[in-house]
């Protein structure tokens, strides 16, 4: 077969993320992030490399040095998946290690309330979904774990959800901002109707959209819809609203980029 | 027992082009499917208000079907592949289906009958056979879908396709935690036990309707790796590990030829190279003229062994230069005119040569799927045909042996990042066992703990 020679291949293509990779490694660059107190540091490193059992064993260890398991939540465990999230919208490390660390993250939160009567208090809540019709729930399931990964509780409807069910859950857990996912230009067209019998029961909540068929134009159709191109915004507007910012136009203004 | 493949259908990898396969499809009106030359394969989607009854539903897809065919002829192109995804309602209400079908193919032999243009119409049922909280495979759910199959097969359809979901219960999870045995064990495993099963079933309907039992893609899983891999600044997942879902997913997709199919093979279905290396079907592919519904990193290089080229999917509306089902169905179509001509000019071989070199260095997933080290892959599924989970594993093997070569060439180049979760991927493959019923056994105790949704009945465990 024809083949290229080796000095050839730079003036066919560039391999931007070869040539402009860090010079940190992941591991050190986290270590930089840390928190120093040498009890919250053991959690917060085992945190960023997912390790479930690591991080049960760093918060035993605190508790027993006399930590209140509540204040460990977001003292220790949020702090360390901070450092995550930090390291991913940095470019630095890649979603499997989010995920994974959010399993461990959500592990430990279990472990703290476990340990203690107390409530923890989440950042806001937030209502996700897959458009009726639609099965197609990786990216959801995406959203969600990134969001709890941000402090957020999380009611997670699924997959194929009934637009009166959306409702109905919307009317029942005051969130500070749905989201809704799709993969098909059919079954997308449920956004425009769950967005239209909100507004017929006066909520006015921003209603976050983003999959393989949606598009900022079909969103900007209907009042609530704020278009998310990535998982990744859907932390970023629940933590404008929760900012301040609960002006749909305002959202959109800042999250739609083309 | 259907009859697995254990040799390759070329000589050598240079024997593979585009525009001819070594067994053609005849299909529809007058069209033959590689038997020496390429045919657009035009794809298309309903806009979202069309879904709200079975009558806009029609109507939508009469105005494609005319618009698509009478560019066609305003072009003088010589055939036309239409292909029909079927939205959820059409796949749920076999008669809908049946009736798109049914129109479409009125005004396709309308066209064929006045103009001579050759076509032929390819619907793909949705894989419905789902419910809210988990996959239904086996369940109520399966004989509507084979409904759908058989009633689109009735009222014109002449390729019959799916892209069906095995295994991708176990495959969500895995992806999105590097875990290699996960990823082996949702497409190599799970999703060939279940392409085994529907595959034999759809071919019975195809010969029973006098249809082509078409073929599959694993849109599902490898196509999620690669399109949550994304571009070369994306951080969502490494472009090696997406390459060797890729590579896994070729065994997975030969099993429906392996049980009567025999091709077309879906357009998004990156891994039909290394398919039609083993089994000869002819196959549609997509790239850079399926921008339209996602980027990817080989735009140029998925053409180089191509029978049909696809433009994936598009919503049906207007544009500057007509509907874009005629923008990109005029596209396509200059695009296969210049393979055409490359074929009848004794240039085809330099031509696909020059589209893999655009591409095969841009990144691991192109260089893998270039068809001199597709067909590597190929070999190292025969090697071990008869064997699902063991040929899955020969691909992703090899795969990382391609890539690492590549890398030692100097030629393609790896981010630190890239190399490390290819070293991570090859170590946990290299540690698994040979024995498929220990990594079957292994794996169900391990899934049916840690993913909720995952139903070994699903497959008949």
């Amino acid at each position: 077969m024809l083949d290229l020679k080796l000095e050839d291949i730079d003036g066919i293509l560039v391999r931007y993320n070869v040539a402009l990779e860090k010079e940190m490694t992941p591991d050190e660059a986290a270590e930089e992030l840390y928190p120093k107190d040498e009890l919250i540091y053991p959690i917060a490193k085992a945190i960023y490399e997912g390790e479930e059992d690591d991080v049960v064993d760093a918060l035993q260890a605190a508790i027993d040095a006399g930590k209140k398991p509540i204040d460990l939540i977001d003292d220790a465990l949020m702090v360390g998946m901070g450092v995550v999230t930090k390291l991913y919208d940095d470019g630095i490390i890649f979603l499997p290690n989010v995920m994974m660390s959010a399993d461990a993250m959500l592990n430990g939160i279990e472990y703290c309330k476990s340990k203690t009567t107390e409530v923890p208090e989440a950042k806001g809540k937030v209502v996700c979904h897959v458009a009726e019709g639609d099965v197609h729930d990786i990216g959801k399931n995406i959203v969600a774990a990134l969001l709890r990964a941000a402090g957020y509780e999380v009611i997670d409807l699924g997959r194929d959800v009934p637009v009166d069910e959306v409702i109905a859950a919307v009317t029942k857990e005051k969130p500070i901002m749905l989201t809704g996912t799709a993969l098909m230009t059919t079954t997308m067209y449920a956004f425009k109707e769950i967005n239209d019998k909100l507004l017929e029961k006066g909520i006015k909540i921003p209603f976050a959209c983003g999959g393989g068929a949606v598009n900022q134009d079909f969103v900007s159709q209907y009042d609530l819809g704020v278009y998310g191109e990535e998982a990744a915004d859907a932390p970023k507007i629940a933590d404008a609203i929760v900012a301040g910012t609960t002006d749909i136009a305002a959202l959109r203004e800042e999250f739609h980029k083309h | 027992m259907v009859k697995k493949y254990t040799s390759m259908a070329y000589a050598k990898a240079d024997d593979m082009l585009f525009g001819n396969s070594k067994f053609p499809v005849k299909a529809g009106l007058g069209l033959e499917i590689g038997a020496g030359y390429t045919t657009p394969e035009l794809n298309y989607a309903p806009r979202p208000q069309a879904g709200k009854s079975k009558d806009k539903l029609v109507k939508e897809y009469e105005r494609i079907t005319t618009d698509a065919m009478a560019r066609m002829v305003q072009i003088g192109a010589p055939s036309i592949v239409l292909e029909t995804e079927h939205v959820e309602q059409m796949s749920n209400n076999p008669d809908w289906g049946g009736a798109v079908a049914h129109a479409q193919k009125t005004i396709m032999e309308e066209y064929h009958d006045e103009y001579g243009i050759k076509c032929a119409l390819r619907h793909t049922i949705g894989d419905i056979r789902e419910d809210r909280d988990y996959l239904q495979l086996r369940g109520d759910k399966y004989s509507t879908f084979m409904a759908a199959f058989e009633e689109c097969a009735k009222n014109g359809a002449d390729l019959l396709s799916v892209e069906s979901m095995g295994g991708k219960e176990v495959f969500d999870y895995s992806i999105l935690r590097n875990d290699t045995a996960g990823i082996l064990f949702g497409i190599g495993v799970l999703g060939s036990m279940d392409m085994e099963m529907i595959w034999k079933d759809i071919a019975a309907i195809a010969k029973k309707t006098g249809t082509v039992c078409a073929g599959d893609t694993d849109c599902a899983q490898a196509n999620t790796a690669m399109f949550i891999a994304g571009g070369l600044l994306d951080k969502n997942l490494a472009h090696t590990t997406a390459i060797v879902a890729r590579a896994i997913s070729a065994a997975r997709s030969l099993c429906a030829y392996e049980a009567g199919a025999v091709g077309p093979g879906k357009d998004c279905g990156y891994e039909n190279t290394i398919v039609k290396s083993i089994a000869g079907v002819p196959i549609a592919q997509e790239g850079k003229t399926s921008t339209c519904a996602h980027s990817d990193l080989m735009g140029n290089l998925t053409m180089q062994c191509c029978d049909l080229w696809s433009n994936e999917s598009v919503e049906y509306h207007g544009e500057f230069g007509g509907t874009t089902v005629q923008c990109w169905s005029e596209t396509l179509a200059y695009d296969c005119s210049m393979m055409n001509v490359a074929l009848k000019t004794g240039k085809a071989k330099d031509l696909r040569d020059i589209l893999v070199l655009s591409d095969k260095f841009r990144d691991p997933q192109g260089y893998v799927l270039a068809y001199d080290n597709a067909y590597k892959v190929g070999q190292a599924i025969a090697k071990d045909g008869n064997n699902n989970y063991l040929r899955a594993k020969n691909a992703a093997i090899e795969c990382c042996k391609i890539v690492e070569e590549g890398v030692n060439s100097g030629k393609l180049r790896l981010t630190r990042f890239e190399t490390s979760a290819l070293a991570k991927v090859k170590a946990d493959l290299v540690a698994l066992t040979d024995d498929a019923d220990k990594f079957m056994s292994d794996n169900l105790t391990k899934f049916k703990q840690e993913v909720a949704v995952f139903r070994p009945a699903n497959y008949g465990l």
